[in-house]
């Protein structure tokens, strides 16, 4: 029998939150340079709210660790691992079409 | 415990040079690393290749895993030699008490939550608390506060709750660090989507010299369900109807995650036509909406009486389904 001994509401975080850079440096382990590069890259937006405190969208937090990882594991460097997540998000929004138009010609 | 041959698993000769294990690492890690890799025991090999890369870089270790022999194989089963670690010079840290290794995980829990495991057992008992390399490893410590639940599609429309066991480092008055979980029950709320984040406020590190503790995230994953495909917040439904429903229209009971609902069939309805139900995906601001795909199921012809109508179809109904505009 598992003991709780704490129960927490989740915030759902959705377009219109953001994060501060820092945070986003620990999560993902990855430099404030590198996330602002990614920001310059297109990876995902950034904001100044008060001069030298960036912010980029909590969206992009799951996007920003696989390149954090891949940085990190692989040894890319920022332009090599933001190219790598872009193919990789396309390959994958390929394959969930894929397995949506077997399933389509499955049912007939 | 079972021996692991960290040379075998990076596929390297013992007397590699530290180049040549850094590009077999390297070379290995492009191939299963599970953010890439298709391979279906990616994640699994790769935490061994990890494993094998933290040993076999830091010369220290290497030096005093290289003193277990060459004899072992892997599989072996295998218990540390009484005098393990003697005689050598330590660099880092002073070992710390409890079962060390490379702890990452901030969050685990049963029932599909992901986290990621600690070394092998192997690993902890040569290298982990305890021993003297403990400590010694550069990427000990490092936490995420970050965790992956998986939730079912009708989870997501009513919302769920989750039960986390948290593990948060505590240092000791004698300084070493030990990790204490407890266990919190987390509530989802309907309406997330596929990889959205949740923040769980105050829950990530606990902070050093009295600021506030940072938060944990959960990242949602929504498993495959059988009947609905999702898109966002819309779901899509395949729903057989007989020749007659789609030639004649007719109101069926269509299944929604919300429950069963009425549904019209226009007259006149072909097989493939999607069909909407507004507001009956999962809940959101706006909500999305459920499509229901209709897939026209012909009865077969396996008697008499059914022939004979099918027969009376083909002489009466002047159909070519191959003429243009036919569908």
């Amino acid at each position: 029998m598992v003991r709780v001994t704490q129960v927490l509401e989740a915030h759902v975080l959705s377009e219109g939150d953001w994060i501060a850079a820092s945070e986003i440096c620990q999560l993902c382990r990855l430099d404030l340079d590198a996330v602002l590069e990614l920001a310059q890259l297109g990876v995902m937006s950034s904001r100044e709210r008060v001069p030298g405190e960036w912010q980029v969208p909590a969206t992009a937090l799951p996007r920003l660790r696989v390149v954090g990882r891949l940085m990190r594991d692989l040894g890319v460097n920022v332009s090599g691992a933001a190219l790598a997540v872009e193919l990789l998000e396309a390959q994958r929004e390929l394959e969930v079409r894929l397995r949506r138009l077997e399933r389509l010609v499955a049912d007939y | 415990m079972e021996f692991q041959d960290y040379y075998k698993i990076l596929g390297l000769e013992r007397s590699a040079n530290a180049d040549q294990i850094k590009t077999a690492y390297r070379r290995l890690a492009r191939k299963y690393h599970p953010d890439v890799s298709k391979e279906p025991d990616a994640e699994a090999r790769f935490k061994e290749m990890q494993e094998a890369y933290e040993v076999l870089r830091d010369p220290e270790k290497r030096a005093a895993y290289d003193q277990l022999g060459s004899e072992w194989k892997s599989g072996q089963q295998f218990h540390p030699p009484p005098d393990w670690g003697s005689g050598f010079e330590f660099s880092g840290r002073p070992a710390g008490g409890g079962r060390a290794g490379r702890r990452r995980a901030g969050a685990s829990a049963g029932g599909g939550t992901f986290a990621e495991e600690d070394f092998s057992d192997f690993f902890s008992s040569l290298f982990g608390g305890g021993s003297p390399f403990a400590g010694a490893t550069g990427r000990a410590g490092g936490r995420d506060h970050h965790a992956r639940v998986d939730i079912t599609l009708e989870e997501a429309y009513r919302g769920t709750s989750r039960t986390l066991e948290l593990k948060r480092p505590e240092v000791k008055p004698d300084g070493t660090v030990e990790l204490h979980s407890h266990t919190v029950r987390v509530t989802i709320p309907a309406g997330v989507t596929e990889g959205q984040l949740v923040r769980l406020a105050g829950q990530g590190e606990p902070a050093t010299g009295g600021g506030s503790a940072g938060d944990l995230y959960l990242e949602v994953h929504i498993l495959p369900d059988r009947s609905f495909t999702l898109e966002n917040r819309d779901v899509t439904l395949t729903f057989p109807v007989a020749p007659w429903e789609a030639a004649l229209g007719a109101s069926v009971t269509v299944p929604t995650l919300g429950g069963a609902v009425e549904m019209r069939i226009p007259p006149g309805a072909q097989s493939g036509q999607k069909l909407r139900l507004r507001g009956r995906g999962l809940p959101g601001q706006p909500p999305g909406d459920q499509y229901v795909q209709l897939k026209v199921v012909l009865p077969r012809a396996d008697s008499a009486e059914a022939k004979a109508i099918y027969e009376q179809m083909r002489t009466k109904l002047n159909f070519d389904p191959r003429a243009s505009g036919a569908r």
